[in-house]
């Protein structure tokens, strides 16, 4: 007889929040055709808050594991849990008014709150197994979020690229932590950590387990040169769920990424360090480079948010309390950048019903001021100007660059930053191109309110950030303490 | 009391106002004007509260961001009152350009001028390197956008050369920031008194590089011509006025005394740079076709020269230089207000276009002299007594650079009074002898008296001027000349 092992109900109870969300909305879904909509983002949000207010709760707590270990509950997982809780609020505001969701916003409301819900698992995964199932859960349910439009061609098309390479990336991934596996008899990874400072990192079985598990891991962050479905998929998929996307998923994989480095991996860092440099320098660079020459703006901030996962590896290279702290404050900081910003397109798409490209937007600004200006400040907080949170990020990671002697890694995050204004320009001169004739054909387009409500979020939200971000520093440092390294 | 922090706020809170309340088209501009006085009324208040003394006063100094150890102090001395003054003064004669050229969405541009007084009396006054950033850097956001939205038809071009430069050489002066604040003995500290003398070669070179860029001086330059082209008017003279003195200031007031070993160790890179720019400015402004071309190239050679005078690290280089800064400020943005209104009036700053406008125009007439005459430095203008000192401190550095300069001097005045009779002498010709232009009157007109009234004012009294910022000066590049074995 097996025991089953305790289980601390309160501790993963933001996590069993969303899950029971997720599937009291798909029981329902079949009485409530034609409501799909309203009660779908309603029960969507009150889980969503709930698993929010749960993590808060938990907050002053002592770092736990439960579930035999399975799950470490601390504070980086509650700062994870609230922040992917902010996203998804802003991701239903940004999609009530699609019309995809009066036919199936209960399943694509569950959808979400099942990401939501791996997500977290995510960040309160304490080895390979929990790692690999709760990215999973995340992933499956995302690749049918970005298929969800199924009229439109590319939908489906982002849907499967990102099925495809998806699931290339979790299979690299296992792989790896099977090599893992054999070598130190263990896929948790205190065990791994506590093997391998004992046995050395010489093990050829330990490196190829590290670059595997490197790999799989760059797949799900969209780095160079592992970022070739990201653009794809952002075009393809519904704004909203692209804007989701590069805010969550780039927590929770960069997440993932620390807590299997810098607590399972730390001694392999002479294995995985040289290669994180060099993935960093070409996505920074490069990254921005190819967004220069797209024409499409979903594919131009695609590419973009490959150019911020570079800068955001460089914190993960330095390490230390500096170097954590910087990493979770960016991706606090991005998030509503990137959420605020697909807004903005999503709106665009629907004034014009079309795709948002940088010849269908000239003149949009003079007919929607409030929306482009919060459009010219997202990309302000991108490009790191200062009163945006965007700058307080640029600021804690450069920091922790400088400080930790990684001063030429900055330089070249700052060459980039600079490239990375070329297109941010075009985007603001488009927007406020006087000459361009009135071309977007304003419709009425339905559900603009919880739209512009979700704009104005993020828009306090990156000023806030930006003017007064000593909490948000403050939550950072103490959600650093979570990993070993920044203790 | 009013104190810094409330003249930072209060023009930065107007900004906001304006953006978010949809005024009616003049009220916004007379608010905003109303706003921008007020905040001259204060300034002028701190003038005369303001002693003469070493060290900063007027301090703010409060805890901003706690776990970073950014603190927003702010302070002024000497120098950094006159630029304030001379800021206070500018934006509101650039609202009242603004207010009579009718610009179209007038709330938005009047908020954004007001916005960049807010950010640029930051960078005088703040003594924390991280609101310094903030000043230095935000200030490029407004200009930026009254460049997209109102900029002439070659903006584009000219915005992407504004940022490239702009933004590579501030966010290398970022990495500098980082370096002083987060390796400070005791925790991370931000504050200027803190990060003295602890940088590098590196950190100096990339503080002073984000600071030619934006002054500019030779070989950084290429930005300022575009900008200075397809700005409008006031933007322009916001931009050549006191936007570029923002970096020749922060070359006196941040660079020297913060690096005062690497001030004096490359010191000459900066005075020959200087000298070179000085002569090649004004030897490019003679050659120019348009009012324009000529005020930009002049502005480029004056700032180089003002950069020389401050690394001649001398009692006479550094008031010089200040004094300089604020001649040149009220004389390039009434220069731009003149040439603005020309083009409005002939719808063309090129000289082909104009000429003879002195017949039957008096009042353009004098402004125009008086300025040409205060840019070309006759001996009793104000011009004369700053350049005099700067020239005087060249000749004690060694006799051949002073020789050398007096050089540029003699060409100032070449290209000043080409730029007089292309446009008031000779015959009415182009399309100045067709649509035969009104004089200078009423609202243009009381965008430029105020400029040229201080200027007169200044040419009358410079002690009012050199005695406020004669200590401050001194104090600022007082260590690293005790470097160089000054």
């Amino acid at each position: 007889m097996i025991k089953a092992p305790d289980v601390n109900w309160l501790a993963i109870a933001p996590m069993m929040t969303l899950m029971i969300g997720a599937f009291v909305l798909l029981l329902l879904a079949s009485f409530i055709r034609g409501r799909d909509r309203g009660l779908g983002t309603v029960v969507g949000i009150i889980a969503l808050l709930a698993s929010a207010g749960f993590a808060i709760n938990l907050w002053s707590e002592p770092a736990t594991t439960t579930m035999a270990g399975a799950l470490q509950i601390d504070q980086l997982t509650q700062v994870v849990t609230v922040l992917i809780a902010g996203c998804g609020i802003l991701t239903l505001l940004v999609a009530f008014g699609w019309n995809r969701m009066r036919e199936n916003g209960a399943e694509f409301v569950a959808l979400l709150l099942l990401i939501a819900a791996g997500m977290d698992l995510i960040a309160a995964s304490n080895s390979f197994v929990t790692l690999f199932v709760a990215l999973e859960l995340f992933s499956l349910s995302l690749y049918v979020l970005c298929a969800f439009d199924g009229k439109s061609k590319a939908s489906l098309e982002s849907g499967f690229k990102y099925l495809v390479l998806g699931t290339i990336g979790s299979m690299v991934l296992v792989y790896g932590a099977a090599f893992l596996y054999g070598a130190t008899g263990s896929f948790g990874f205190e065990a791994i950590n506590t093997a391998l400072s004992k046995a050395g990192s010489g093990d050829a079985l330990v490196i190829l387990g590290t670059v595997l598990v490197l790999i799989g891991l760059a797949f799900k962050i969209g780095v160079m040169p592992f970022h070739m479905w990201v653009a794809d998929v952002y075009e393809g998929a519904p704004t909203s769920v692209t804007g989701f996307m590069s805010a969550a998923t780039k927590i929770a994989a960069f997440v993932a990424l620390a807590r299997v480095l810098l607590d399972a991996l730390p001694a392999m860092r002479d294995t995985w360090a040289p290669a994180l440099i060099i993935i960093a320098v070409v996505t920074m660079i490069l990254g921005n480079i190819s967004a220069l020459v797209q024409t499409n703006l979903k594919r131009m901030l695609a590419y973009a948010s490959v150019g911020a996962a570079g800068f955001g590896l460089i914190a993960i290279i330095v390490g230390g309390a500096a170097g954590t702290r910087g990493l979770i404050f960016y991706l606090v900081a991005y998030a509503p950048m990137a959420i605020g910003a697909f807004a903005v397109i999503s709106l665009h798409e629907r004034d014009h019903k079309g795709i948002a490209t940088l010849d269908s937007i000239r003149g949009w600004g003079f007919q929607r001021p409030v929306a482009a200006v919060s459009m010219v400040v997202f990309l302000l907080g991108f490009a790191g100007f200062p009163l945006t949170v965007g700058f307080i990020g640029k600021f804690v990671v450069l920091g922790s660059a400088v400080e930790g002697n990684y001063t030429w890694l900055g330089v070249v995050a700052v060459v980039a930053s600079v490239i990375s204004l070329g297109y941010l320009l075009r985007i603001m001169l488009a927007m406020f191109d006087r000459g361009a004739k009135s071309g977007v054909m304003m419709a009425a387009a339905p559900g603009i309110g919880s739209l512009n409500l979700a704009i104005l979020l993020c828009l306090a939200l990156v000023l806030i950030g930006g003017i007064l971000p000593g909490l948000g520093l403050d939550w950072a440092a103490d959600a650093a303490k979570s990993l070993a390294a920044g203790r | 009391m009013i104190t810094i922090s409330t003249l930072i706020a209060v023009p930065a809170i107007a900004a906001v106002v304006l953006l978010v309340v949809p005024f009616a088209r003049q009220a916004a501009g007379y608010l905003a004007l109303l706003v921008s006085l007020a905040v001259l009324g204060a300034v002028i208040g701190f003038i005369y509260r303001f002693e003469p003394v070493a060290g900063y006063q007027f301090a703010d100094n409060v805890s901003w961001i706690e776990p970073l150890g950014v603190r927003w102090h702010v302070a002024v001395n000497g120098v950094s009152l006159a630029m304030i003054a001379v800021t206070a003064l500018i934006t509101t004669c650039a609202l009242g350009f603004a207010l009579w050229a009718k610009r179209d969405r007038s709330h938005a541009s009047a908020a954004l001028i007001l916005m960049t007084e807010a950010f640029l009396f930051l960078v005088f006054a703040a003594r924390d390197l991280f609101a310094f950033y903030v000043g230095f850097e935000g200030m490029l956001i407004p200009l930026l956008v009254l460049l997209v939205v109102w900029g002439g038809p070659g903006r584009k071009f000219a915005t992407l050369q504004v940022i490239a430069y702009t933004a590579f050489g501030t966010l290398l002066m970022l990495l500098g920031i980082l370096y002083l604040g987060l390796t400070a003995p005791d925790g991370p500290n931000f504050d200027m008194a803190a990060a003295i003398g602890r940088g590098g070669d590196w950190v100096f070179f990339a503080f002073a590089i984000a600071f030619a860029i934006k002054s500019p001086l030779f070989p950084l330059h290429g930005w300022v011509l575009p900008a200075y082209r397809e700005s409008s008017p006031e933007v322009a003279a916001v931009l050549s006025g006191v936007a570029s003195k923002a970096g020749a200031f922060a070359f006196l007031a941040v660079l020297v005394p913060l690096f005062p070993a690497q001030a004096a160790k490359y010191a000459w890179v900066f005075i020959a740079l200087g000298t070179i720019g000085f002569l090649w400015g004004s030897l490019l402004a003679f050659r120019q076709r348009d009012g324009r071309g000529v005020v930009a190239y002049s502005s480029i050679a004056q700032m180089s020269f003002i950069v020389l005078g401050i690394f001649l690290l001398s009692d006479r280089g550094a008031t010089g230089a200040t004094f300089q800064m604020v001649n040149h400020a009220l004389i390039s943005a009434a220069l731009f207000f003149v040439v603005g209104w020309l083009e409005t009036q002939v719808g063309s700053g090129s000289f082909s276009q104009l000429g003879g406008l002195a017949r039957r125009r008096p009042v353009l007439a004098t402004v125009s002299i008086i300025l040409g005459m205060a840019a070309l430095a006759v001996p009793g203008s104000s011009v004369f007594a700053s350049e005099f000192l700067i020239m005087l401190g060249a000749f004690e550095y060694h006799w051949w650079l002073g020789a050398i300069v007096s050089l540029g001097v003699v060409l100032a005045a070449m290209y000043m009074l080409r730029w007089i009779s292309a446009i008031l002498h000779d015959r009415e010709s182009g399309l100045a002898g067709t649509l035969n232009p009104p004089d200078l009157k009423q609202g243009a007109l009381l965008a430029i008296l105020p400029l040229v009234l201080v200027l007169i004012g200044l040419s009358i009294a410079p002690a009012q001027l050199t005695d406020r910022v004669d200590t401050s000066a001194q104090e600022l590049f007082s260590a690293a000349a005790k470097e160089a074995g000054r």
